[in-house]
């Protein structure tokens, strides 16, 4: 028995790479180990079961949350109702329309037995419908990332035939693995660190290993001291780490286990948090930090096209301080904020000195303040291109004359870290107006900031204004015309996707990626306004639905930001638009109703009457990569049913997973839609446009094949229509 | 060549469509051929499979429907524009119409009824008790040829506001002995007098004070004793057989499983006066056919039209011939010696003389149990011939039956212009072919002209998908919603326009001749727009008509996305907690409201300092959201004048929530208010901790209040 135990465990050592410390003793230590790996895996088995057992808790709660919630919602409506005077939904506790007046009877045939009766409750017959797989409702593309694993084994039915075998296979090579392989050797951290402390309180009680273990934890404290570790005292036995990762090879050497051991049992301090990571500003820690830091989360994660902070479409965001400021309104205070601003402290011309003096613009008359507004492209970041914590980094001392006795202002008013930190941040905003800042710093008056700030040595000098501009609009045009036409021509259906370009140094030539990819630049681009390949908008005052209209010949919908006259840019909270040319962005889609179809599965209807070249839907799904789009649609050409669609020769739109309702419209060789891809303010989305007058409840359908050339493989029953 | 049959039935009774039977009545025309000529039996009967195959469903289905809508009728079909001969009620009166001729009405009526009613006594004058289905009675050679008979006049009163049914008042008249199965082909009876008579006095008629009585029903009670109870079984038809709630096989049941003492009680109860107080019973001589009494009679108010299908009908007459009937003769008389003066009561012929036609539901719930004999000498096969002679053109209509892909026919005969389905009296050609196409469309019918009348092509309708063209909203979640037996249901309101004034063309019997097949295209229905049930696209439930109006599933920010916009923020360890949950609110708030565009920023910063303003500020994210906003600044999406707005608006809230702080300490403790306030104004200079305190970040008092140490 021992021999074909000792002979198993063999192989899970040899698998894990030599440690560095092994086993002291080769013979006694395999006994021990031995023992340690069947406390290991009991151990293991406990914890689990104990996961399994929560989980399944958790599982169990939710159900029932989710049951009080129906019930709420139920409950909700049926007031709602009550009140207009519709009759109520019954709940399933309903008894039914006839309350007692039938009876089940069951009868036994011996005496005994009392036969028994129960009133019968007659359930509703529902309507039967189509099969349909789940789905998340969507109105806006949402972009995934490539799945390597295969999440799940695809369902072909029960018979599991033989060319499917083969389709398995292959599936299964073309991923890098199939979650949830290593169901039993699965561990998690968490798991790890409760197994290692579960096994420690045996390591208490066996005496011929203690002498070890508190060697090595000795060893360990030294070498951790400075490390805080409040729980435990001690690291466990380096037999408990060999014994795992005999038993979890992948998981790493005895050594590895052991540090990473170590790491867990760092305290998850709250207050302490990753080294990267800025104490919050309205916290009690906060520090005194650099601008950059402060405003690092937001400018890192705010997402400029979708203005949501780590959006759902796009995966890179540019960061702003390569942004040209292209609002010049630094305003600067002309009247003091109240009797003590510090416009009116200290003799005034030393401040308009210290402001404008460089530029020989100071007056010393103090009513001629620079014009508001003026001071032309104040960003600082355009005069030190280099990024990072820039302002800190040009400090122009002016005075120092006067340094005694600011610093003894100073040393009577104590800032806080976060007031310092909200200081420069504001700084980098609102330059030398300290009555703005201390406004809006809340604490200090601006008397108080400005003595700060020249202590921090953070007085600016506004920079120069750029040279003119020179206006070439009118060539633009015909460039613009000519461009849209060369577009028409070359096109060969090669649309690529949307990328703001970032070459600052150089205008946007045949090495930009727009004007590689044909794309115009957006307002997303960091290129110059006056950018050659920037598409200007129209100027429509009609509704943008003819060829008249640039922005419709270009296949792109109005930008508010662009088109200031057609209407793109007014009436938000309206549903009238006079520019037609803004539907998908907007959301004015039609209200669609879900219902059986006439052809095929469920069918996607319409509410109210269209005319012919309405919008009536965008069709909405997970942006995926082309080759996500492939692995995927190898999947759904066996289901027979697919809802991928191909978007640009970057990516494809696949509403199977999460969609909206246009997704159930069924494929058609004599549609009344049509999918139309259009560039929405930089992102390439697709509309569902009426092909002809459509009349309220009709069914829609539109050609599959629009853009993908085998669409047709995937759709089943209509394939077979068109072959007889 | 398809074999083209022929079997006329110049019968008045519609053969195989007749009212009673089963549903697939053709099997008559059929036999009647096969007994005719053709030798080869198998054929025949392959034929007639096919024929049964074609027709049997539709036909079974089209009678189901025409026994629901006499029970609970959808519609009238008078009210039909092609049916308007059928409504005998016009509108010429209501331009003179006056609310006071309703009083007037009833006032007369009531005067009417009270000089009759007192006036007279009734008398009944039994000739026998009739029993033993169609035989003699010769088997009657036990000891007593006489049952004993009891007469009851039962006042059904109006109901009072207690009671919980109408209060019925039995008041017996009498006993007597009528002779069994006397020998009527006889002929040559015993004086009139001899039969046993019994009086029942005008004083009962009277109203009494206790009780408004509603009507009068006489019971009539036979006890017949020691009689075989076998033979009784299914012929007991009585009062209730026009109702069809009869169940054969449970009755029979019923009755074998019935009393052992032998003695058997036969009743019949027959109105006198009706609810509405008019004479049901004219002088005359009655046949009653009695039924044998149970326990536990079905109520007639859970008669339920789908008993007739498992049940078996007997024609109205039948059971006379069979049944247990009692003859008497009924006169009203002033005094008991006088026989002339029967009281003058509305006439009861029209109602009458329908009956036997089972077409008006009204007199199919009627409770008439008796056959009336108008006079001695008139037979009710005369009374018949009468009746079917009724239609004033005498049409002979030939419904040819096409089926097996139109390659056989068979062809029936009518008379009259009921439809063979429904029995609907139409009383018109047109209004006949109207119907059918209309009311039968898994049938087509054509029309060709016939010189003795019309030629009805009828073929099965291939095209027929059942297709709903109703509301939609009936199809679903209560089945047979619309036809509730508990009294009226409120129904969900649905606006439903079918046609919108169509041209009516003038009625000519052209429209029914075969189409040709261009013609078939215009065909198409009134009805577009939302004739199916829609679902919710999320939880597949059905669409309830007040939830079409709004779409439910178009939110910009369904719940799962929020909670992973959330969830995706929440996942950075990098970020702290305050920028998270600024990010958080800031991208509900952008998801909820779907901004597009860069010059939407500066509104959307200050709605949504607006809206989460005072949940910043509880939660003390200020800062944060000053950073926020320098960030948008640092995109260029906001100006400096929303910031300081924004923050204006923050500092209002602040100050807002402060000052209500305050005054709920003021109203608590109001001497230390002033303490309160020096402690604060002295916090920023005597602070001299370089360590931020949190209790320090609490309390945030307007920057107005803090003063500051000006320098030396």
């Amino acid at each position: 028995m021992e021999e074909t135990a000792a002979a198993d465990p063999t192989p899970g050592i040899d698998a894990a790479p030599p440690t560095p410390r092994p086993p002291p003793s080769p013979f006694a230590p395999s006994r021990s180990l031995l023992e340690w790996r069947r406390r290991v895996k009991s151990e293991y088995m406990r914890l689990r079961q104990l996961k399994r057992l929560k989980k399944a808790e958790e599982v169990k709660t939710l159900f029932m949350s989710n049951r009080q919630k129906i019930e709420q919602q139920t409950n909700l409506l049926n007031t709602e109702w009550s009140k207009l005077r519709i009759q109520s939904i019954p709940l399933s506790t309903f008894s039914g329309s006839m309350p007692g007046k039938k009876m089940c009877t069951v009868e036994f045939g011996f005496p005994g037995f009392k036969s028994q009766a129960i009133t019968m409750r007659p359930l509703s017959t529902v309507a039967g419908i189509p099969f349909m797989y789940s789905w998340s409702p969507l109105q806006h593309n949402f972009m995934v990332e490539d799945e390597t694993f295969l999440h799940n084994i695809p369902y072909m039915g029960d018979e599991v035939l033989e060319q499917d075998e083969a389709f398995l296979e292959e599936l299964i090579d073309n991923y890098d693995g199939v979650h949830g392989d290593r169901e039993g050797g699965f561990i998690s951290d968490e798991i790890f660190k409760e197994l290692v402390e579960a096994l420690s309180q045996y390591s208490d009680h066996e005496e011929e290993e203690e002498e070890e273990a508190v060697v090595a934890a000795e060893a360990a404290g030294k070498k951790e001291d400075e490390r805080v570790m409040r729980r435990s005292s001690k690291i466990p036995n380096d037999k408990i780490f060999t014994a795992i990762a005999s038993m979890f090879p992948y998981k790493g050497t005895t050594e590895e286990l052991k540090e990473k051991y170590k790491d867990l049992l760092e305290p998850p301090d709250p207050v302490k948090l990753p080294p990267l990571c800025t104490p919050n500003l309205d916290g009690p820690f906060a520090k005194s930090v650099q601008r950059e830091q402060s405003l690092h989360s937001f400018h890192t994660l705010f997402c400029r096209r979708c203005f949501k902070y780590d959006c759902f479409l796009h995966p890179f965001h540019a960061t702003p301080n390569v942004y040209k400021r292209k609002s010049k309104e630094i305003r600067m205070e002309t009247d003091p904020c109240g009797v003590d601003c510090f416009l009116l402290q200290g003799p005034k011309n030393l401040w308009i000195r210290i402001c404008y003096g460089h530029r020989g613009l100071g007056d010393d008359g103090g009513s001629s303040v620079p014009p508001e507004g003026k001071e032309g492209d104040s960003d600082h970041e355009t005069t030190s291109s280099s990024e990072g914590n820039s302002r800190c980094q040009t400090p122009t001392k002016l005075r120092s004359g006067d340094d005694d006795g600011e610093q003894q202002a100073c040393c009577v008013v104590q800032w806080s870290g976060a007031e310092e930190s909200l200081f420069r941040v504001l700084h980098g905003t609102y330059f030398n107006n300290f009555c703005s800042i201390a406004r809006l710093i809340g604490t200090k008056n601006c008397k108080e900031v400005y003595e700060f700030a020249v202590k921090e040595v953070l007085i600016h000098r506004v920079p120069l204004e750029d040279g003119g501009i020179s206006p070439q609009k009118k060539k633009r045009k015909h460039r613009l015309w000519a461009k849209i036409q060369l577009k028409k021509d070359s096109s060969s259906n090669q649309v690529y996707n949307y990328q703001p370009c970032d070459h600052p140094d150089h205008p946007c030539d045949s090495s930009c990626p727009c004007v590689m990819t044909q794309n115009f630049c957006e307002k997303f681009c960091q290129c110059e306004h006056e950018c050659q390949n920037r598409f200007p908008g129209c100027r429509c005052k009609t509704q943008c639905n003819t060829k008249q209209c640039p922005c419709y010949l270009a296949v792109r919908e109005c930008d508010p930001d662009l088109c200031m006259t057609c209407g793109a840019a007014d009436h938000w909270d309206s549903k009238v638009v006079s520019c037609k040319n803004c539907s998908i962005q907007r959301g004015l889609k039609k209200h669609l109703l879900l219902a059986p179809s006439d052809v095929a599965g469920w069918g996607t209807f319409i509410k109210e009457p269209v005319q012919k070249n309405e919008f009536i839907s965008e069709y909405c799904g997970e942006l995926i990569s082309q080759d996500e789009a492939d692995r995927r649609g190898r999947i759904y050409d066996k289901y027979m049913s697919s809802f991928l669609f191909n978007l640009n020769n970057d990516f494809v739109v696949d509403a199977t997973r999460k969609g909206n309702k246009i997704r159930f419209a069924n494929h058609s060789v004599n549609p009344n839609c049509y999918a139309k891809v259009v560039m929405v303010n930089g992102d390439h989305r697709i509309g569902i446009f009426a092909k002809r007058a459509i009349l309220q409840g009709e069914e829609l359908f539109f050609d599959y094949r629009y853009s993908q050339a085998d669409a047709l493989k995937y759709v089943g029953i209509e394939r077979e229509v068109d072959v007889t | 060549m398809a074999p083209h049959k022929q079997s006329s039935s110049g019968g008045s009774h519609p053969v195989g469509f007749g009212p009673g039977g089963k549903a697939n009545g053709f099997y008559q025309p059929s036999s009647a051929v096969a007994a005719a000529k053709k030798p080869n039996m198998q054929l025949i009967q392959d034929d007639h499979e096919l024929f049964l195959q074609a027709f049997e469903k539709p036909t079974q289905i089209y009678r189901f429907l025409r026994t629901r809508n006499l029970i609970a009728p959808i519609f009238l079909h008078r009210t039909l524009t092609y049916m308007c001969h059928r409504n005998s009620r016009n509108n010429t009166k209501r331009k003179t119409f006056k609310v006071d001729n309703l009083l007037f009405k009833v006032e007369k009526m009531r005067g009417e009824q009270e000089t009759h009613s007192l006036a007279s006594n009734l008398q009944l004058t039994f000739t026998g008790f009739f029993h033993k289905a169609g035989k003699p009675s010769q088997d009657c050679e036990n000891e007593q040829n006489s049952v004993s008979l009891e007469v009851l006049l039962i006042k059904v009163c109006h109901k009072k506001r207690k009671d919980v049914s109408c209060p019925v008042k039995q008041v017996p008249t009498g006993k007597k002995q009528v002779p069994l199965n006397p020998d009527m082909s006889a002929g040559v009876q015993a004086k009139p007098g001899s039969f046993p008579s019994l009086l029942v006095p005008s004083s009962e008629f009277e109203p009494s004070n206790s009780h408004m009585v509603k009507s009068y029903s006489l019971l009539l009670r036979v006890l017949l004793p020691g009689c075989t109870q076998t033979q009784i079984n299914g012929l007991t038809n009585g009062e209730n057989h026009h109702n069809f709630t009869e169940e054969v096989v449970n009755r029979k049941r019923r009755s074998s499983s019935l009393r052992e003492e032998g003695e058997t009680t036969f009743v019949a109860q027959m109105t006198v006066f009706d609810k509405n107080r008019r004479l049901q019973l004219l002088d005359g001589e009655y046949e009653v056919s009695m039924q044998e009494m149970e326990e536990c009679p079905i109520s007639k108010k859970r008669a339920t039209w789908e008993t007739i299908l498992d049940g078996k009908r007997l024609p109205p007459f039948e059971s006379f011939s069979q049944g247990p009937t009692l003859q008497f003769t009924l006169r009203w008389t002033s005094d008991s010696s006088d026989r002339s003066t029967a009281p003058v009561a509305k006439p009861l012929a029209t109602r009458n003389s329908e009956t036997n036609q089972d077409t008006r539901p009204c007199t199919l719930r009627s409770t008439q149990t008796l056959a009336l004999k108008e006079s001695v000498n008139t037979d009710m096969q005369t009374r018949r011939e009468q009746i079917s002679a009724e239609p004033r053109q005498k049409l002979r209509i030939l419904y040819q039956f096409q089926y097996n892909n139109n390659t056989r026919q068979q062809t029936e005969a009518r008379d009259d212009l009921h439809c063979p389905w429904c029995t609907l009296n139409c009383r018109k050609l047109y209004s006949l072919l109207k119907h059918l196409k209309l009311s039968h469309s898994r049938f087509i019918f054509n029309y060709v002209p016939h010189p003795k009348g019309a030629k009805i092509e009828v073929s099965i309708n291939e095209c027929y998908d059942g297709s709903y063209a109703g509301n939609p909203q009936d199809i679903h979640s209560q089945p047979g919603f619309a036809f509730s037996r508990n009294g009226p249901v409120k129904r969900t309101a649905v606006t439903h326009v079918l046609v919108c004034r169509p041209k009516r063309t003038k009625p000519s019997l052209s429209e029914f001749l075969e189409l040709e097949d261009g013609e078939r295209e215009l065909q198409r229905t009134y009805i577009s727009g939302h004739n199916r049930l829609y679902f919710h696209s999320d939880s597949c439930l059905p669409l309830r008509p007040q939830e079409m109006e709004v779409d439910s599933e178009d939110e910009r920010d369904p719940d799962w996305l929020k909670e992973k916009t959330v969830k995706q923020i929440e996942d950075f360890t990098d970020v702290n907690e305050g920028e998270k949950e600024i990010m958080k609110l800031w991208n509900l708030h952008a998801m909820k409201h779907g901004f597009i565009a860069d010059n939407q920023m500066n509104e959307a910063c200050l709605l949504f300092a607006q809206n989460h303003g005072a949940y910043i500020v509880k939660q003390n994210l200020c800062r944060n959201f000053l950073l926020h906003l320098i960030s948008m600044h640092d995109f260029n999406l906001v100006s400096t004048l929303t910031i300081d707005q924004a923050m204006a608006q923050l500092r209002l809230i602040r100050s807002q929530a402060t000052q209500r702080e305050r005054d709920r300490q003021e109203d608590e403790e109001e001497e230390e208010e002033e303490d309160w306030e020096t402690a604060v104004e002295s916090q920023p200079e005597l602070d001299p901790d370089p360590d931020p305190d949190p209790s320090e970040y609490k309390p945030y008092s307007e920057e107005t209040s803090i003063p500051f140490v000006l320098p030396p």
